[in-house]
């Protein structure tokens, strides 16, 4: 058995243990304490456009089929069967007006109710045998969206969504909302990966300090100049409500335009940008002087924004991408990543976006695969009794009485905590709500 | 279009660059390969789906594992010859196996050929290896220096890749 209080006052304290990133009673107590009740990321609105348009997707175990019904709710309906069970969606996306189960042929309106069962009334005699009025598709206890981001929760009554991102949505935006046309998320590609789920999270969350040497690589060659060190010890990290992210340092002194410009969106972009964004948030960027990079909204929603050179004349295109870490096992995690880009863009940025994002992340991104390689490596090492006996040192950024090295900055523009060069503010600030809802008892699912 | 009978030439020297490419890229060879493609190559890889059989569709339209031209496949094999390329240092052991060979005539220049393509991926002492199967349909020119490749296309037969990359090139 494993000593949980003992594992969360060491985590609390910054000293992780090694073993949480591979054991199989962590991983129960993941499934049970924290994917049980948390706000979990299904799918975009711009998947399904269109009355019947639905992805089906999961949140470990259970599929969910993210329907637009025929009156455009969007709706995430358990694909279980009410008759025996059969998945009755087995395909992970198309459009339909209605999911026959292919076992006794139970048919589901794209809302969710049952619409016809065979033989009604010689099987069933008709309704007093079973009544169909008032069957569903089991919907989702929870079910909301921000930016057209489509999150459930399994627990019936969780904190509303908006609340619970709460300052978060400011560093949201600049991912999902470039221009009242909202974001377009294409894909995904998924790839599963030996790692542990936790580890990809908290490397979005807050890990500027690998980036020079991981991604060593990308700078050798003159894809990218935002990885190099000095970059890097300059950008901010902030913590804020759920979510915490890193940003890169612009060049000293541009206005909004010219920084925009050098990351490389073109002007009609950055003057919808600066009409969309509050002037706290334009301020991020011009006052202060920091453009977003990678991010993490708990527990297993990523974001990531760069700028590559993707041709040989030195184009400098900007991408975003949103990327989720679904767990699969304690050692196993199916990654879904997608391209993301303002759906008011040109069709010459998008392709363009779409290149730089190509060259960069997802399954064959050029820095996903050396961030993998990591991931997959620590995961492994996990694995044993030596494991156990090991506390990983988080602590980056504290002195020996727990203070911050450097405080944390003043008139930074965002909202939250932030601090500049590195730290691993974010990563403890990731780890602590993972804490509270291991720590957490919950009656309902009675361990 | 019907392909060209095994016994014709243009077939088998077809094959035979295919065979050859494999090689170079189980070797490491990684810019002899480069040298087999043409400036104006077009290497793409859609992301298939599961999808109803009715539905009309099996890939994304709009998303790939790879969409490359000869800028994008330069910076990947120039970021593998690095230092820092940890993703394949050290290496892995790869095997690319073609078959299912099928050679049709394009046009006085041109060969379209399709095959099937398993790669065996094998990295580190004891982890389980990496299989990634695929279709491919490619363009091959005919040039003064030989054949090259203009056009790959590449139809992956897994929705979920189960390889923790492609830092590899099918
Ligand atoms: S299990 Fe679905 S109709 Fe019987
Ligand atoms: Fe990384």
């Amino acid at each position: 058995m494993i000593d949980l209080p003992g594992v969360l006052a060491d985590v609390g304290r910054g000293m992780i243990p090694a073993r949480i990133y591979n054991d199989a009673e962590i991983f129960a107590l993941e499934r049970d304490r924290l994917f049980s009740s948390a706000w979990i990321f299904l799918a975009h609105e711009s998947e399904i456009p269109s009355p019947g348009d639905y992805v089906v997707r999961r949140v470990l175990a259970d599929s969910f089929i993210v329907v637009r019904d025929e009156n455009g709710t969007v709706r995430a309906l358990f694909n279980m069967c009410l008759h025996k069970g059969m998945a009755v969606c087995r395909a992970e996306m198309g459009n339909a007006s209605h999911f026959r189960c292919p076992y006794h042929a139970w048919t589901y309106r794209n809302d969710g109710r049952l619409a016809g069962v065979p033989f009604h009334a010689e099987a069933y005699g008709g309704d007093d045998g079973f009544a169909r009025e008032d069957q569903s598709l089991l919907p989702a206890p929870a079910i909301d969206t921000y930016n057209g981001l489509i999150f459930v929760s399994l627990n019936a009554d969780p904190p509303a969504l908006r609340e619970w991102l709460g300052d978060f949505c400011y560093y949201l935006d600049f991912y999902t909302r470039q221009s009242p046309a909202g974001v377009q998320l294409r894909g995904p590609q998924r790839w599963r990966i030996k790692a542990n789920w936790k580890i990809g999270a908290e490397n979005f969350a807050g890990d500027s300090y690998h980036t020079p040497h991981t991604h060593a690589s990308v700078v050798d060659i003159g894809l990218s100049r935002e990885p190099k060190a000095n970059k890097r010890k300059e950008g901010a990290l902030y913590m804020a409500g759920p979510g915490s992210g890193t940003t890169c340092k612009l060049p000293p002194g541009g206005s909004f335009l010219e920084q925009l410009r050098y990351v490389g969106y073109p002007d009609e972009m950055i003057v919808t940008m600066a009409a969309t964004w509050s002037k706290d948030q334009a301020g991020l960027v011009e006052e202060s002087g920091f453009m977003v990079s990678a991010a993490t909204l708990f527990p297993n929603l990523s974001f990531v924004h760069n700028w590559p050179v993707i041709d040989a004349a030195g184009t400098v295109a900007p991408f975003i991408s949103v990327r989720q870490w679904q767990p699969v096992s304690e050692n196993e995690t199916e990654v879904l990543s997608w391209f993301a880009v303002d759906a008011g863009a040109s069709e010459h940025f998008k392709r363009q976006s779409y290149r730089a994002y190509l060259m960069c992340f997802g399954s064959s991104g050029m820095f996903e695969q050396d961030d993998v390689e990591n991931w997959v490596s620590i995961t492994e090492m996990a694995a044993g009794s030596m494991a156990r006996r090991l506390l990983l040192n988080s602590r980056m950024g504290l002195t020996s009485e727990d203070k911050p090295v450097k405080p944390p900055m003043a008139g930074f523009s965002g909202p939250g905590v932030a601090y500049q060069g590195f730290g691993e503010f974010n990563q403890r600030h990731w780890l602590s709500q993972w804490s509270e809802h291991l720590g957490a008892r919950d009656e309902a699912t009675s361990l | 279009m019907k392909p060209l009978p095994y016994s014709d030439e243009l077939h088998q020297a077809a094959h035979q660059f295919l065979v050859e490419e494999a090689a170079l890229l189980d070797a490491g060879d990684y810019l002899g390969w480069l040298g087999l493609l043409c400036e104006d190559i077009k290497y793409v890889m859609p992301v298939r789906v599961t999808t109803a059989r009715g539905a009309g569709f099996d890939s994304l339209p709009d998303m790939g594992h790879f969409d490359e031209d000869m800028y994008s496949l330069l910076k990947r094999v120039q970021r593998l010859l690095t230092e820092h390329a940890w993703a394949e240092d050290p290496p892995s052991r790869t095997r690319h196996f073609v078959s299912n060979v099928r050679t049709f005539a394009f046009s006085e220049t041109e060969l379209y050929v399709e095959s099937a393509l398993l790669l065996f991926r094998s990295r580190g002492d004891t982890r389980e290896a990496d299989l990634v199967c695929a279709g491919r349909t490619d363009l091959l020119r005919l040039t003064t220096e030989g054949m090259r490749l203009a056009r790959r296309e590449i139809k992956v037969d897994e929705s979920v890749l189960r390889t923790q990359n492609l830092a590899a090139f099918l």
